[in-house]
């Protein structure tokens, strides 16, 4: 019940706070509207995609398979996909991180291992397709082959012509992120971001203001009075971040997809790990340094995770940087499921979100409980 | 009955005991002053009676039950006015006082009859929908006490309630203390103005150094002083007294000048004031009163601790 009466204060406190509050409102979505409206050329749909190359080390032995798969090579090679087979010294994956090709595929009589970049991640997507489209209907194939002879071939047959490997959702010009798309997805999540630097201030703000005194002298747990913030912070955050969403597909028309559901799960856990990241950086850090530490992170943090310009094609320490950022984590899994359907893209990130923002939440609990008074 | 006892307190931080082994107790019904120059050890004791920080040796007792082990029992029935105003700005005086009282169980009609309950004995009652920016110093003092009060607690510490605030708000929170000490509420009381002192408390203890250096009523505490006086002179051009000069007369214990007076506190037993006058007139410095003071607290205070309270 304290957790509670914690809380709905909090969120009573927070909402009187306007200046916050307009910040956490306006500014992402005044940069929708600017970087959305200027930008609009550089997210222009008609663009095609660039070179696609596939380095393949094929070691299978199956005849059948061989036969199947160079039909398919051919046919993809019409599609525009370089198809390069790997010389026996070069390391695939390693050539994919360093940019040399868009993705890496290993075949040996077992199946397909597929390695993508992480830069060029439309590319390798439709690659990936079409190799899932090769890898089932191969398997369809060899299971005809040993019921029905003649259906196999209609199979292999329809195997080897072009434009027919990957679905056509990925494919259409009108699912392609826009300007307007990108940044409404780019700002939500760099927003949820932004968490953190108010979560700083949940427990330091009543040491400041002196309030800590009086609640730690109260008959209520310091756990109690933590929980309490948490959740107040967690939801006074994904409110904004609700608003911003559903301004930004109202008002601004923003597509996001047909799965709000998973949008705002994710959008969630990334507000949980924000709010923790700073209740855990309050306590790791002096006072003085914390709001330093703190709008270093979130500047980098965005800057790299793509809220102010897509880093697809960052590369070197770069590249490092983005995808150690929760920005880009997110970003990706966002724009997989609202342009792919891809469902599966958002648990792993959920998934870290949540881990993360445990481990730092544990850290402050422990470290309040060993701590005199706050 | 005692409210309140304290057995062989100490408080370590470190290497550094700031509270020595300290015995204490508050008797049910009193107001207690708490005595001490800035690093005594005050802070530090009124801390952990409020469980802010934790005992490194000893017990403290309320109401007969150990404050660790029952320490929810014990910070129900403990009010605290902190020295500095423990209040949020952005919320009305009804919302902070509720907030807080509702932290110690208080619901619904109950809630809400003792918050008004509360604002109305400080008076604010007026004022509950109002936010404390706009308020003035004395008001906020005033609110500060009363989110420390509306649970009703049976022992409230209050910790230089008055700091910064004009006459007239320190007057009603003077009166405030006493009315709450007429309720049944026990009160510890510490201030730097020991004119508050003398005025509210029944009992006083003086800590120095970590320790009681000594306990009493305001009478009892004089009379442990009769071996000292306190003589204060008026002068017209204190910018030619030698003050070095003054100390090193025969029974002299400590000079000091305040404004236009010079405060000198002497061994009872010798009669220097004869001495005190002639190296006054060969400064050339101008009379105007002489003045033989009773002891007070302050200089009790002074003759024990070797300092001034606002030290």
């Amino acid at each position: 019940m304290n957790v509670l009466r914690i809380a709905l204060f909090e969120i009573k406190k927070d909402l009187r706070d306007r200046r916050t509050l307009l910040f956490m409102l306006a500014f992402p979505i005044v940069l929708i509207l600017i970087l959305g409206t200027a930008l609009t050329n550089a997210f222009n749909s008609g663009i095609e995609v660039g070179d696609m190359k596939l380095l393949v080390n094929n070691t299978a032995q199956n005849q059948q398979l061989q036969s199947y798969w160079n039909g398919f090579a051919q046919a993809i090679g019409r599609e525009g996909v370089e198809v390069t087979p790997a010389a026996n010294d070069i390391k695939g994956k390693e050539a994919v991180q360093d940019n040399q090709f868009t993705a890496y595929a290993e075949i040996d009589d077992n199946g397909i291992r597929f390695y993508g970049s992480s830069r060029e991640t439309i590319s390798s997507n439709i690659i990936q397709g079409m190799l899932t489209s090769f890898a089932d209907k191969y398997s369809l194939a060899a299971a005809a082959v040993r019921n029905n002879p003649e259906a196999a071939e209609g199979i292999i047959a329809g195997s080897t012509s072009a434009g027919s490997f990957v679905q056509e959702s990925s494919l259409d010009p009108d699912r392609k992120p826009g300007s307007i798309d990108y940044y409404a997805i780019a700002q939500s999540t760099m927003i949820a971001l932004y968490a953190c630097m108010s979560a700083s201030w949940l427990i330091r703000g009543e040491v400041k203001r002196k309030t800590a005194l009086r609640l730690a002298a109260a008959p209520v747990g310091k756990l109690e009075i933590f929980a309490g913030k948490v959740i107040a912070s967690s939801i006074i955050n994904f409110l904004c971040i609700l608003a911003v969403v559903l301004f930004s597909k109202y008002a601004f028309g923003a597509n996001w997809g047909h799965h709000l559901g998973f949008v705002f799960l994710l959008l969630f856990t990334e507000v949980l790990l924000a709010v923790s990241f700073g209740l855990g950086v309050a306590f790791l850090f002096k006072d003085e340094s914390v709001n330093a530490v703190m709008m270093l992170f979130v500047q980098l943090a965005s800057m790299f995770g793509g809220a102010y310009f897509p880093v697809d094609e960052a590369s070197g320490f770069f590249s490092g940087l983005a995808n150690v950022s929760p920005l880009r984590w997110a970003n990706e899994a966002l724009m997989n499921l609202i342009y792919n359907d891809d469902l599966n893209a958002v648990f792993p990130v959920i998934g870290l979100n949540t881990a993360i923002a445990a481990a730092f939440l544990a850290f402050v609990a422990i470290t309040m409980r060993k701590r005199e008074a706050f | 009955m005692n409210v309140l006892e304290i057995r062989n307190l100490t408080k370590k931080f470190g290497d550094f005991i700031a509270v020595d082994n300290m015995n204490l107790s508050v008797r049910e019904g009193e107001i207690f002053g708490f005595l001490g120059a800035n690093g005594a050890g005050k802070s530090t004791t009124i801390n952990m009676i409020s469980s802010l920080l934790r005992i490194s040796k000893g017990e403290i007792q309320l109401l007969g039950r150990d404050i660790v082990k029952e320490n929810k029992f014990a910070k129900m029935n403990i009010g605290i006015v902190p020295q500095d105003l423990a209040i949020y700005e952005e919320m009305s005086a009804y919302e902070n006082v509720s907030f807080f009282a509702g932290l110690y169980g208080l619901r619904g009609s109950l809630l809400k009859e003792r918050t008004e309950e509360a604002l109305e004995f400080v008076g604010l009652g007026d004022k509950h929908k109002a936010l404390p920016k706009s308020f003035s110093g004395g008001m906020k003092r005033r609110l500060n006490i009363a989110c420390a009060i509306a649970h009703r607690p049976k022992l409230i510490i209050m910790d230089e309630p008055t700091v910064g605030i004009d006459p007239q708000s320190r007057n009603y929170i003077l009166n405030s203390v006493k009315k709450l000490n007429q309720m049944g509420c026990s009160v510890i009381y510490t201030s730097h103005y020991m004119e508050e002192v003398e005025e509210i408390c029944t009992r006083i203890a003086i800590v120095d150094h970590g320790k009681i250096i000594a306990e009493g009523t305001k009478e009892q505490l004089k009379s442990i002083i009769t071996d000292t006086k306190e003589t204060w002179i008026g002068v017209r051009n204190p910018e030619r007294l030698d003050l070095d000069a003054l100390k090193r007369i025969s029974g002299v214990n400590s000079v000091r000048l305040e404004e236009q007076t010079v405060k000198i506190v002497s061994r009872g037993e010798i009669n220097n004031l004869n001495w005190v006058i002639q190296q006054l007139i060969g400064d050339q410095v101008e009379i105007s009163s002489v003045e033989e003071q009773a002891p007070n607290l302050e200089t009790v205070f002074l003759t024990l601790t070797g300092r001034n309270l606002r030290d």
